[in-house]
């Protein structure tokens, strides 16, 4: 070890009295002086695009970013920069946050389902020596939640618990022990209600509602939400060659992050609020807690700690949270509340147990005539994002085929459960799944391979959906390819022997919500970014984008050191106050990389354009004849010719100081009229491609994941490590999901498996080995061309695995997880239904190919030459869904063709036909209802 | 906790004085006799790199060393383990120079979120210490009571690999990207 490990430069021979080395001194070196790096480094041509005379290959076309790459870091494998921190036990979470003065808080839970609070006395426990304050409902009458439509949380329980597990009031002690004894002095008398448990009682008229909405109750059901929704031609749907009907269930899944919810409140000498809590999205946290607390925004300060994993729980404005604020006003104290694991559970938000039916067709030319989904989605006690989730469980399954027609029809029910929220893959895992395996199925009915089935339906780049979302850059065909070779698919489907399978499963994403939660009349950006260089030539970076582990941090100091030509260590992101950082919506619907790095890079643009300009005077020579390279700007035909960075710095910082730049992004217009047309929106879509292998156990049922090949288009891979990272976590976050995650609720609705140990994540066992394949498709409006890595490349393994199963041992399950007794039930039930004596004489799923599958590769081949044309072409011609049924791309399709439908409301005669999530239809507003209630 | 079960907290157990070495030091702290080491570390002695993740042994993000061997402190009493030689994450770096356990884990993806990260580095460096020479297989078996939400293991056991390179000598540890402290004013290209 002589070298390395360096965590300042300096001495690595001098030892501390215990024998450890010491940290060398840092130089400060003078300018011009020399320094640890007195020359510049070569310009990296491996990482300047093609267009700019580098080496760096563009299959995908032009970017508008290409001619400010510098070579600096974007490509390049980067290690997190927050990384020492979290390796040497420095990175502060919740729990660590630790004020002078602390007091501790808990929460008093509801033990019953559902019930009316009679009343509360807490005169025990004020009496408890120790005890500082004590809190209830009633000092919190303001209603909150995540979407501004949705309001239906209170701080604690104000007159009914909803759940087991719901807020009822709350305690904060000199130490644990008391606030816990505490706690269990509060004397709550309930009035217990009959609860709802099952989604589907959801759908009736009830005596007590979970929430009472007034006009817009929907009869006097537990109904949060009802979505209807009707594109494209029916008609034709008769005439289908095949068809394929699945009924799923679901199971709820917990996020499961690592680090509990840990929140600590402290009103400063001021009177300001110090909030510290572990948040994907401070923001909505922040308004949340101005409206409950009665203060306004600006006397409250979010700081956002590190996030020990959030994946979508930790991004709903959470009741603790203001339940610390509550208690730390009272006592005059600061107050830290830690969650233990169980109520990590009882807060949940995780996704949602859904009942969701798929009926899919396809016509004679294996074209996709019309999927049609119903789905059925338990909410829980609160709505959270659940208004979204309603309609990303059918508009997302709207890509990447191209479809004749699309029909949804989506509820989401109250029951009396921990609530039901976003998380990775928010909506959009469900369906896919099963759809996914919709393909697989209508493949083997036509005959045809399922690679090529969907590799002949696919929406080219640069096209419109069904729904009218705009697709730009779309890598789903190379994403199919590569994971066909790479697999050696074409050698290993349905040629496998009995116990061994292979499979394939696609999915779609997001990159950033379209529209803000908070809809805003003003247009303020989605993401603003500060950037401020004072004369030390170190370079601030203020941000709200939350990291919570998946690197955005890195990727903000990577697209302003890549614009700026700086290394890494010279740019220093501030992320976690929101009293320095401006707006950033937060770390939600997979937007941070596409709208934050977009910000920063139109802030250091501005930055770069100033020095540029100071180095052209210098210089005397015009602006567009220098470069930028480490640290130095010069001529582009003599490096040496050109000043340093800190010169040109000092120059353009004369009479004022330091150089502040600010940079915003929004996204465009865009996206149809059609009410809820703005669910699903997004500036650009993320594809995925993956191929998994599995061996059953025929004899147990027990399922284990070997391999996993995962292609996903994340436009540009800004950090390939990071990628990488992603792509594999999601695959274990998935595989938990279909193998062995589940939230198991009891006969009498109780919830029986709040801990680690009965809830089931796969350990590094039960991991396969991943694969990762970075698809880049350049996408024209992403920062440097990327889009999102974070959510999307989740959604394949769950199908990808269910198909290879059904490779394996020639059984569909449609009941997630698949466990090993489920699998063996179905097995022992096949055994019986076609007089099998031993599990290993099962048949296995073979494929003769039909006449189709030839003019399936015919057409694919066609569509690839037309993908690869429109991927590059700069301004493409107008692609709208239905081109491929024969449409004219520059009309709209309604325009074309009499049948051809859209609609947001089921008509008098469909109410009848509809499924089970669509019966909620067959109920009536209040407001509209003759006697009203 | 929800439901009627309460065990009394109060009055709270006698405090005991509690010693041991922890990360090369002497430390001699106030504790209750029923505290679990992990408190004892976390709120006495301050070590707050030890993670509490799940309070009853599934996580492994609290793991710590005890007299070399990787131990769950949720699990252990500290009174059992008075006066044994305990490391944490926060002892694991020579100095300020990182070890190279920790080192890989940054530089290969390792570490995401990094709540798990010191309990998994606990773990791996427990392994590379008996075992400089280990396959997948037994990084897998040492790090099996450890779970992470963010990497799914793949990049995990690469950080584990690269620093058993730099434990048998194989390889020597990779010079940082960058120079840590670059001067913003370098010369012209030599």
């Amino acid at each position: 070890m002589t070298d390395g490990y360096v965590q300042q430069p300096g001495s690595n021979t001098d030892v501390r009295v215990d024998g450890k080395r010491v940290a060398g001194k840092i130089k400060f070196n003078p300018p011009g002086s020399g320094g640890s790096r007195p020359e510049m480094a070569d310009r990296d041509m491996d990482f300047i695009p093609e267009v700019e005379g580098g080496n760096e290959s563009q299959p995908a076309g032009q970017h508008l970013h290409d001619k400010y790459r510098t070579g600096t870091s974007v490509g390049k494998r980067t290690p997190l920069v927050d990384g020492n921190a979290k390796v040497t036990g420095q990175a502060w979470y919740g729990d660590d946050v630790r004020l002078p003065n602390e007091i501790i808080g808990r929460i008093v839970r509801s033990p019953h389902h559902y019930a009316k609070v009679k009343s509360i006395d807490t005169s025990k426990a004020e009496a408890l020596p120790g005890v500082l304050a004590v809190s209830t409902g009633a000092d919190a009458p303001q209603r909150f939640g995540v979407l501004p439509v949705t309001k239906d949380e209170h701080a604690m329980a104000v007159e009914k618990v909803r759940h087991v597990g719901d807020l009822v009031a709350c305690v904060a002690a000199i130490d644990e022990p008391t606030a816990r004894e505490a706690a269990a002095l509060i004397e709550v008398e309930y009035e217990v209600l009959d609860a709802v448990h099952d989604p589907k009682k959801g759908l009736l008229d009830v005596d007590d509602p979970i929430h009472w909405r007034g006009q817009y109750h929907i009869g006097s059901t537990n109904v949060q939400k009802r979505v209807f929704q009707e594109f494209g031609d029916r008609s034709k749907l008769e005439q289908a060659r095949a068809t394929h009907h699945g009924k799923w269930k679901f199971m709820g899944v917990n996020h499961g992050f690592t680090e509990p919810h840990a929140v600590v409140a402290h009103w400063d000498s001021n009177g300001r609020l110090q909030l510290y809590t572990p948040q994907q999205v401070p923001h909505y946290a922040h308004r949340a807690l101005a409206t409950v607390l009665d203060v306004p925004m600006h006397q409250v300060n979010v700081i956002r700690t590190f996030v020990g994993g959030g994946f979508g729980g930790k991004s709903d404005p959470f009741p603790h949270e203001m339940c610390a604020a509550i208690l730390a006003r009272k006592a005059g104290r600061p107050v830290r509340i830690t969650f233990d694991r169980e109520e990590v559970f009882w807060v949940n938000r995780g996704r949602h147990p859904s009942h969701i039916e798929v009926q899919m067709f396809a016509d004679e030319d294996a074209r996709i005539s019309g999927f049609e989904i119903d789905a059925l989605i338990d909410g829980g006690g609160f709505a959270s994002f659940g208004h979204v989730t309603s309609y990303y469980n059918g508009v997302l399954a709207t890509a990447p085929y191209e479809l004749g027609s699309f029909h949804y029809t989506g509820a989401r029910v109250w029951t009396n459960k921990p609530a039901s929220g976003a998380m990775r893959g928010h909506g959009a895992v469900n369906t896919r799944c099963a759809i996914e395996v919709g393909m697989d199925d209508l493949a083997e009915k036509l005959q045809v391979d399922p690679i090529d089935l969907r590799l002949a339906n696919l929406l080219p780049p640069h096209s419109k959906t069904i729904t009218g979302f705009r697709i730009t850059s779309n890598g789903m065909r190379q994403a199919l390819e590569r994971v066909r070779e790479g697999s050696q698919w074409d050698s290993k489907f349905r040629k496998l022997p009995l116990g061994k399978g292979i499979g394939i499963g696609c999915g779609f994403f997001i990159s950033g919500s379209g529209l803000p939660i908070h809809w805003d009349p003003n247009k303020f950006p989605h993401a603003t970014v500060h950037i401020q260089i004072d004369m030390d030539g170190g370079v601030t970076v203020h941000t709200g984008a939350a990291d919570i582990g998946q690197g955005s941090t890195t990727a903000i100091a990577q697209v302003v050191a890549e614009v700026l030509a700086l290394p890494l260590e010279m740019i220093h992101v501030r992320s976690h106050e929101s009293d320095t950082s401006p707006v950033d919506l937060g770390s939600y619907s997979s937007r941070v990389t596409f709208m934050n790095a977009n910000a920063a890079i139109s802030a250091a643009l501005e930055i770069r354009e100033q020095l540029v300009d100071a180095a052209s005077g210098i210089l005397d020579m015009p602006a567009e004849y220098l470069i930028l390279n480490d640290r130095r700007i010069y001529s582009k035909r003599d490096p040496a010719i050109g000043v340093s960075y800190l010169e040109a710095l000092h120059k353009s910082q004369e009479d004022k100081g330091a150089l502040i730049a600010s940079g915003a992004y929004r996204t465009p217009p865009m996206g149809g009229v059609h009410k809820g047309a703005a669910a699903g929106l997004a500036p650009a879509y993320s594809f995925s491609a993956y191929v998994a292998e599995v061996d059953v156990d025929v004899e147990t049922g027990l399922i284990k994941c070997t391999d996993v090949w995962a292609a996903h288009d994340c436009g540009k891979a800004l950090n390939p490590l990071a990628v990488e990272g992603q792509i594999i976590g999601s695959c274990h976050m998935g595989l938990g999901q279909v193998l062995s995650e589940q939230m198991v609720y009891g006969r009498t609705g109780h919830l029986q498996n709040p801990n680690l140990l009965d809830y089931k994540i796969p350990s590094v066992h039960e991991m396969p080995n991943v694969t990762p394949i970075i698809i880049e498709s350049c996408d024209p409006e992403g920062p440097f061309g990327a889009k999102e890595a974070g959510e999307g490349p989740l959604l394949p393994i769950l199908p990808a695995v269910v198909n290879a199963v059904y490779d394996a041992i020639g059984i569909r399950i449609n009941d997630l997880p698949l466990t090993p007794d489920k699998v063996w039930a179905a097995i022992a039930k096949k055994m019986k239904r076609e007089d099998i004596a031993e599990a290993q004489d099962l048949p296995t799923p073979r494929l003769d190919f039909s006449e189709l599958q030839q003019k399936i590769v015919q057409r694919s081949s066609q569509h690839g030459g037309r993908d690869s044309r429109r991927q590059r072409s700069e301004d493409t011609d107008p692609y709208i869904n239905g081109v491929l049924f024969g449409f004219d791309p520059t009309v709209p399709p309604e325009d074309q063709d009499g049948d051809w439908k859209i609609a947001v409301r089921p008509t008098s005669e469909q109410l009848e036909g509809l499924g089970l999530a669509g019966s909620a239809w067959t109920k009536i507003e209040q407001r509209k209802m003759e006697d009203g209630k | 906790m929800v439901g009627d079960e309460h065990v009394s907290m109060i009055p709270a157990a006698h405090t005991k004085v509690w010693n041991s070495e922890v990360n090369g030091q002497p430390q001699e702290v106030l504790a209750p006799s029923n505290a679990v080491l992990l408190d004892v570390l976390r709120d006495k002695v301050g070590c707050l790199g030890v993670k509490r993740g799940c309070d009853m042994g599934t996580c492994g993000c609290c793991a710590v060393m005890v007299d070399g061997q990787p131990r769950l402190s949720c699990l252990t009493m500290a009174q059992d383990v008075q006066g044994s030689t305990i490391t944490t994450v926060e002892g694991l770096a020579d100095g300020a120079h990182l070890a190279p356990i920790q080192q890989c884990f940054a530089e290969h993806g390792g570490s995401q979120c990094g709540f798990c990260t010191p309990g998994f580095l606990i773990s791996s460096q427990a392994l590379l210490d008996k075992n400089p020479n280990p396959t997948d297989a037994e990084i897998s078996t040492a790090i099996e009571g450890n779970l992470c939400r963010c990497t799914g293991y793949q990049q995990i056991i690469q950080s584990i690999q690269a620093a058993a390179e730099i434990h048998r000598g194989d390889a020597s540890p990779a010079k940082p990207a960058s120079s840590a402290h670059s001067d913003p004013h370098p010369s012209g290209p030599n």
